[in-house]
């Protein structure tokens, strides 16, 4: 089996009375591509905040790449290589879409603005994004901030990438270019957890497929085994 | 076309550096003010404009430059520049210390917070008597010995330039763009790798030392220094300065630091009520021109006016 990525043992997320997420162990291989589900309020989200560093968990251990990585800035995620997007786009609206790339670009250290001036580019041209280079990333259509902050993660040459709904709100011609694009970057090397309720499109796309529901991870396997999974079945209808 | 912008910005150089000649010595004073207040709005226009740390205390931060200077001076009789470099320093650490409990707080918070710093520290200078002559003022060392002020401009020209210098290529640089993107987005920012803390306290500290490195200038140039100097009022004007000429940009917020400070000397006739035609013009700003009213003279000038290169869309 390739190198763990990133490993997590009992985590738990508690916001006031409610546990988002409980004693969730889940770990991620290179080379990977997982797709992760579940009813709406499930925690998946909240599992992508504590793993990118964006929350802290209440208990439980998060390594990346075999490194406790618990209690670390979200920027030290980021610099581990751990990128992500958001499930509501966040984008640095009043920068240009250059600028919005070169904010990671900068951020490498040792990089230089020649350097990542260039790597910004060709992330541009292959997500399609080259001829709107400079202009405000807030005047962007809404497909196109979201390959924008695709870019912007990509940007960090990303080991591990976690997208939170890529193709929510998205029409079918871009959701099946975002597809192409993402089995293109898996292709290369890039490992992806995908969270998305659009199961018609994870399908097609991942390999395994994790399942949660109030908080706890139901199932983890191909997506044979979870399509008939009982207690999947059971979770979906129950909601 | 060329030729006609350099013979406009000689033009208008051999103006600024010719002006103490030029005019009596009550206007000479009102644009040593002038400068002084252009440090300090360039300076939170960098933290609250480029930054987004929106800071009500940085006349604290004047007024602890200024009193840091002076009191070194008066105990230590050391030299006035050493002086102003440690207001500048304390100032970098306390700004820092600010920068640092204020980080949980964004938006309104932060500004009540800074508002508070700002209260107790004024407070302190009232009470302390004893050190600091309270409201009655500390007498300051003056930088310069001669009849005229005109060494006091030089000087504050240079201080200025300077200032700006540095600022501008700060903003030009990476940290630049760190401090935009943590304007824009916090959780974005921290996402793309930039240490949000680092770059938040960094950006207080800064702009606090500027603004400690103007309060030095002010004082020694004065003579007396009261705790009025970090008043909320005065942080006011300065706000009104920097919303007025345009907080996104550093040459925007120095004019209207310069023009406000005019204004306010030119209209004293008028009394308070100036201050209303002020209040007025930074509500029609924060209505009608959110980028300033610079910003917006400058379009115009530019669709009317060939020689004036159009404004660079950034910020
Ligand atoms: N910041 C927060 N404060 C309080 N409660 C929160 C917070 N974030 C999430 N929750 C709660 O935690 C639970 C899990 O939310 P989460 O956003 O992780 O769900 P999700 O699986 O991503 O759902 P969806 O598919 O709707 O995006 C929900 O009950 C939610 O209300
Ligand atoms: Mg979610």
């Amino acid at each position: 089996m390739s190198a763990l990525l990133i490993e997590t043992h009992a985590l738990s997320m508690r916001f006031g009375g409610i546990l988002a997420v409980s004693e969730l162990d889940f770990a991620v291989h290179a080379g990977e591509l997982v797709g992760l589900i579940g009813p709406n309020g499930s925690g998946k989200t909240t599992t992508i905040n504590m793993l990118t560093g964006h929350l802290v968990p209440v208990q439980g251990e998060i390594m990346v790449r075999g490194v406790r990585a618990h209690g670390q800035a979200a920027s030290a995620y980021a610099t581990m290589g751990v990128g992500r997007t958001f499930q509501i786009t966040q984008l640095f609206g009043r920068m240009t879409v250059l600028e919005n790339m070169l904010v990671p670009g900068l951020a490498r250290p040792g990089s230089k603005k020649a350097g990542a001036t260039r790597a910004a580019r060709r992330h541009l041209e292959f997500l399609g994004l080259a001829a709107l280079e400079n202009l405000p990333a807030k005047n962007l259509s809404g497909g196109q901030q979201k390959l924008l902050e695709l870019g912007r993660a990509l940007m960090l040459e990303p080991a591990i990438l976690f997208l939170d709904e890529p193709f929510a709100g998205v029409n079918p011609f871009l959701r099946d270019e975002i597809i192409v694009l993402v089995q293109k970057l898996h292709a290369e090397g890039r490992t992806f957890v995908i969270v998305d309720h659009d199961i018609e499109a994870l399908q097609r796309l991942v390999h395994r497929m994790v399942v949660m529901a109030r908080g706890r991870k139901i199932a983890d396997g191909t997506v044979e085994d979870v399509r008939h999974d009982q207690e999947v079945l059971r979770a979906y209808a129950g909601f | 076309m060329r030729a006609v912008q350099i013979v406009l910005c000689a033009a208008l150089g051999v103006l600024v550096l010719a002006f103490p000649g030029l005019v009596n010595a009550y206007w000479l004073s009102v644009a040593i003010l002038a400068i002084f207040y252009a440090i300090v709005t360039a300076s939170w226009a960098l933290l609250v404009g480029y930054a987004g740390q929106f800071s009500f205390g940085h006349m604290a931060f004047v007024s602890l430059g200024a009193y840091t200077s002076g009191l070194l001076v008066k105990w230590f009789d050391i030299p006035i520049p050493l002086g102003m470099l440690a207001g500048v320093v304390l100032c970098a650490i306390v700004g820092s210390g600010v920068g640092f409990v204020g980080l949980r707080m964004r938006g309104p918070y932060l500004a009540l917070f800074t508002v508070a710093f700002s209260e107790v520290l004024r407070i302190i200078f009232v009470s302390e008597v004893e050190i600091t002559g309270g409201s009655g003022g500390l007498e300051v060392a003056p930088l310069f010995h001669t009849r005229s002020d005109a060494p006091y401009y030089y000087v504050g020209l240079v201080l200025l330039a300077g200032s700006l210098a540095a600022m501008v290529a700060l903003v030009s640089s990476r940290w630049g763009l760190f401090f935009r993107a943590i304007r824009e987005n916090e959780a974005a920012a921290a996402a793309a790798g930039v240490k949000v803390v680092r770059f938040r306290v960094l950006a207080f500290a800064i702009a606090s030392s500027f603004a400690g490195l103007a309060g030095g200038f002010y004082g020694h140039f004065l003579g007396i220094l009261t705790p009025d100097i970090g008043s909320v009022d005065q942080m006011g004007l300065v706000v009104a300065m920097a919303v007025i000429g345009g907080a996104e940009s550093l040459p925007a917020a120095v004019i209207g630091a310069l023009a406000l400070e005019a204004l306010v000397e030119a209209l004293r006739s008028y009394g308070e009520w100036r201050l209303v035609v002020f209040g007025a013009l930074l509500l029609l700003t924060i209505r009608f021109a959110r980028n300033g009213l610079l910003a917006l003279a400058w379009e115009q000038l530019a669709r009317v006016v060939p020689v004036v290169p159009a404004p660079r869309k950034t910020a």
